[in-house]
């Protein structure tokens, strides 16, 4: 389903990305984890169309998507997260779902305008579907508070609703479980469990390393841009190479 | 608040219909409502370009552009008004729209002053193209929008009053439709664009697609205004369509306000009105537009309109108590 | 043929070397206040007519006129920065529309207080000097002078002085500046002044080539923000490049069309810069 070839990011004379190839199939969720600055977020940078590789191309479905616009990407149904929360703090968890809807269904201007029978189905439709969305993350409750009076933790889960109202077949998730207490974190990987079921593959980036082997089918490890170690959690949790990364060779810093 | 705003339009459209016959016999009053109408409908076109964050400050421009078609249709070639009259909206989009694309990438600051040139260059060409508008000097005689006669009634747009009212219906087909707009579901589209282009696109809005939507549609309202300025001046030169018209137009949505919707009608009818009501002479009127616009600046941010909700909140600090029964 | 090219150039680059000390000012506030003051052309022409009345009604010498434009609009530029700006500093759009406020209120106060005809300095270096075929007025030569002495000053003071180093780090990060113990607001003032003063000199100096009128300043504002667009944003050699390639473009293309089409294809000129490259020619911002 996706799919990269090579693809490496230069800022200048430093390497960010160096010749990442993953894939992802349908079904599956897919880890990508590394330590601190080790390229992940460039790369869902890259993978979503906000960068532009130096080499190598991304092909998502079969199509080369390497050089399309971060909403064409969207509508084809490859959608991400951001790591730093970024919803719209002044509008309503409502309005901020209405936002996201923009694509399913689309809205016209004329029909907008006319108020059309058209119209007022398509509104119906949103709201039912925003409806769906967010009793599936937890938050129905919250629905007419400002997104930014939530929690960090409601305000993450926002995002992911967003995304997912536009109907991804791929969902990019970027440490989407970063500042939750265990048990916000139990919660977000069955809900994490509950959009693979509706049918979307995920590619999350983590450092949660529990909650990324009991949730991810396989994982690629990177380090300072360059993948490290690739496969099963097990497989991956004992190699020297991973390990070594993650706890650093010892002599670094004081 | 629903309920606010049903009854706030109710009002409105009252006023509207009531305001040019209860003033039928003055001329001046007539006129300035004229004004007053036409202010608004630029003002809300302004605002409905800066919903999705653009501040254009070259919108008179494409009044520019759709008086001289109007003008130049009705004058010089013998079209009636009914057919200049959209037209003239349908050239200044179709300008808006060619230039639209390339103009829309650039934002913030630069894309106002960008209008700002491209604005000046329009009134300089006007002024340039001496054989079609006649430059400097510009047209005179163009003709009034003539009279209709509709199932035995009889009407002369030539006289005030009735023009008033056709300025008025053109208003308010504006005002409704910028008003579905902004209401709609698209409306939040919009919005979102102007609170954070990059969420936004994540969610799949095409951010540049909709910027020269707005814009088009703004400049298409502008056209209607500048044919309507010009078949009630009966006569136009370049500098009707200034860098200071725009400016005007400019202070008129930021004294209103733009988060709201009636901010610019606000703003738009405030200064229209208060230069004439205080009936100082021509050369202190830019003093009142000064006054108001820094009063707002440092004292009413959110605009004029903001004014009975700022009013509220004060009551609400100074008597707690009254807080319950408000 | 050629001398009329050359006197062409030679009137361009006169009016290229006010329009530089008029975007000056502007790009010294630009960078350091993180605004644009909109109201800049109107305090060069304010300063154009306190050169008038000093040199015309008051016969003080044209130089003193100009040296006293300077410290009158410098000042009140420090006045504007202190009651109005400085609390809007950095926040670019209550600021333009500030400034355009200000602009309104001191065009409709000049129309008021000088009347609306235009005015003129009567020459100040009557006569000319003949090289070839090509006449060069002493008036405008001594603008252009000008404009080379006050931007060689510029220059150093920036470059040399302590001062103007403690404006170079201002304009690059405010807050780093102010950790590293330099008076943000002293330097934003100063650099208002300044600006300030030298659109008040590029005033007067066009008050003796050409004529004074109230409003002269939207002239110099479009013409100032034109020319930070074309030299570059937060470039000082970029404001002198600019402004003299747009005042050979209104000296020459006269020559062959009309005033009118020298400024639509100068304005064409900095629609396209700011389409293709914002940056402007020299611009690193």
């Amino acid at each position: 389903m996706l799919e990269t070839r090579g693809l490496t990011k230069n800022f200048g004379g430093l390497c960010a990305v160096n010749n990442i190839n993953i894939t992802v199939e349908p079904d599956e969720i897919v880890g990508l984890i590394g330590p601190n600055g080790a390229g992940k977020t460039t790369v869902f940078n890259l993978l979503t169309g906000f960068l532009r590789p130096t080499k190598g191309s991304i092909l998502f479905e079969g199509m080369d998507i390497t050089s399309l616009k971060p909403h064409a990407i969207t509508r084809l149904g490859l959608v991400r997260t951001f790591q730093l929360v970024r919803i719209l703090p002044e509008f309503t968890v409502a309005r901020n779902m209405i936002a996201a809807s923009h694509l399913h269904p689309k809205i016209g201007l004329w029909e907008a305008i006319f108020n059309t029978s058209g119209y007022r189905r398509k509104e119906k439709e949103i709201l039912a579907g925003l409806g769906e969305i967010l009793e599936l993350v937890g938050l129905t409750e919250v629905k007419d508070v400002l997104a930014q009076n939530l929690p960090y933790g409601h305000q993450k889960k926002l995002g992911i609703a967003m995304a997912l109202a536009t109907k991804p077949r791929l969902l990019l998730l970027d440490e989407s479980l970063s500042g939750m207490n265990p048990a916000e974190v139990e919660n977000a990987l069955g809900i994490i469990d509950l959009i693979r079921k509706r049918g979307t593959a995920i590619l999350l980036i983590e450092h949660n390393m529990q909650a990324v082997m009991s949730i991810c089918d396989r994982l690629y490890v990177i380090n300072f841009g360059t993948e490290i170690c690739r496969g099963l959690p097990d497989e991956v949790k004992q190699d020297k190479q991973v390990i070594e990364a993650y706890l650093g060779s010892g002599k670094k810093h004081a | 608040m629903k309920l606010g705003r049903t009854k706030g339009w109710l009002l409105f459209a009252l006023c509207v219909i009531l305001a040019p016959i209860v003033f039928r016999n003055n001329s001046y009053l007539l006129i300035v409502l004229i004004l007053c109408g036409i202010n608004v409908i630029m003002t809300s076109s302004l605002r409905a370009m800066a919903t999705v964050g653009q501040m254009c400050m070259g919108s008179m421009a494409f009044s520019g552009i759709g008086a001289y078609t109007s003008a130049l249709l009705t004058l010089k070639a013998g079209f009636p008004f009914w057919a200049a009259f959209p037209l003239a909206g349908l050239v200044a989009m179709a300008v808006a729209a060619i230039i639209a694309f390339p103009f829309v990438r650039v934002t913030g600051v630069y894309f106002a002053m960008l209008t700002l040139f491209l604005g000046e260059v329009v009134r300089l060409i006007i002024v340039e193209w001496n054989s079609l508008t006649g430059g400097v000097t510009g047209l005179t005689g163009i003709p009034p929008m003539g009279a209709i006669s509709l199932l035995g009634v009889h009407v002369d747009f030539t006289s005030l009053l009735p023009y008033c009212y056709f300025v008025f219906f053109v208003m308010m087909v504006t005002l409704i439709v910028l008003y579905r707009i902004d209401r709609s579901f698209l409306g939040t589209t919009l919005a979102a664009i102007e609170k954070d282009e990059d969420v936004s696109a994540s969610v799949g809005i095409n951010v540049i697609k909709y910027k020269a939507l707005l814009f088009c549609i703004g400049c298409f309202f502008f056209g209607l205004a500048g044919s309507l300025l010009a078949h009630y001046m009966r006569i136009l030169n370049a500098d009707s369509f200034s860098l200071f018209g725009s400016i005007y137009i400019l202070i008129y949505m930021v004294a209103g306000g733009r988060k709201k919707f009636s901010g610019p009608i606000v703003g738009a009818v405030v200064l229209t009105l208060i230069p004439e009501m205080f009936r100082v002479m021509k050369q202190y009127q830019p003093l009142v537009f000064v006054a108001v616009l820094f009063f707002v600046l440092y004292f009413l941010r959110a605009g004029l309109a903001d004014l009975p909700d700022k009013i509220r909140h004060l009551i609400k600090k100074t008597h707690p108590g009254k807080a319950a029964n408000a | 043929m050629w001398d009329g090219v050359l006197q062409g150039i030679f009137n361009g680059l006169a009016s290229g070397w006010i329009y530089v000390l008029v975007a000056l000012g502007l790009a010294l506030v630009f960078s350091i206040l993180g605004i644009l003051q909109f109201a800049h052309g109107e305090i060069y022409m304010l300063g154009a007519y306190v050169v008038y009345y000093a040199c015309v009604v008051g016969h003080i010498p044209f130089l003193l006129a100009l040296l006293i434009s300077a410290l009158v609009m410098g000042v009140g530029g420090i006045i504007l920065e202190r009651v109005m700006f400085r609390r809007i500093r950095g926040e670019m759009e209550p600021a333009i529309l500030a400034a355009i406020g200000l602009t309104l209120l001191f065009q409709t106060v000049a129309v008021i207080a000088f009347g609306g005809y235009t005015k003129f300095i009567p020459s100040v270096f009557p006569g000319v000097v003949k090289l070839g075929g090509v006449r060069l007025s002493k008036d405008r030569l001594f603008a252009v002078i000008m404009g080379l002495v006050l931007t060689s000053a510029l220059f150093l003071v920036i470059k040399k002085t302590k001062v103007g180093k403690a404006m170079l780090a201002v304009s690059h990060d405010p807050e780093a500046a102010a950790l590293q113990g330099i008076n943000v607001n002293r330097i934003s003032s100063l650099s208002m002044g300044i600006g300030s003063a030298l659109a008040a000199i590029a005033g007067g100096l066009m008050g003796s080539i050409l004529q004074l009128a109230p409003h002269m300043g939207t002239f110099a504002i479009t013409k100032g923000i034109a020319v930070i667009i074309l030299g570059g944003i937060g470039s000082i050699s970029g404001a002198v490049l600019g402004g003299l390639i747009l005042g050979l473009v209104d000296g020459l293309i006269p020559l062959y069309s009309s005033g009118t089409m020298a400024a639509i294809v100068g304005f064409c000129v900095i629609i396209l810069v700011l389409l293709v490259r914002p940056k402007g020619l020299l611009g690193h911002d």
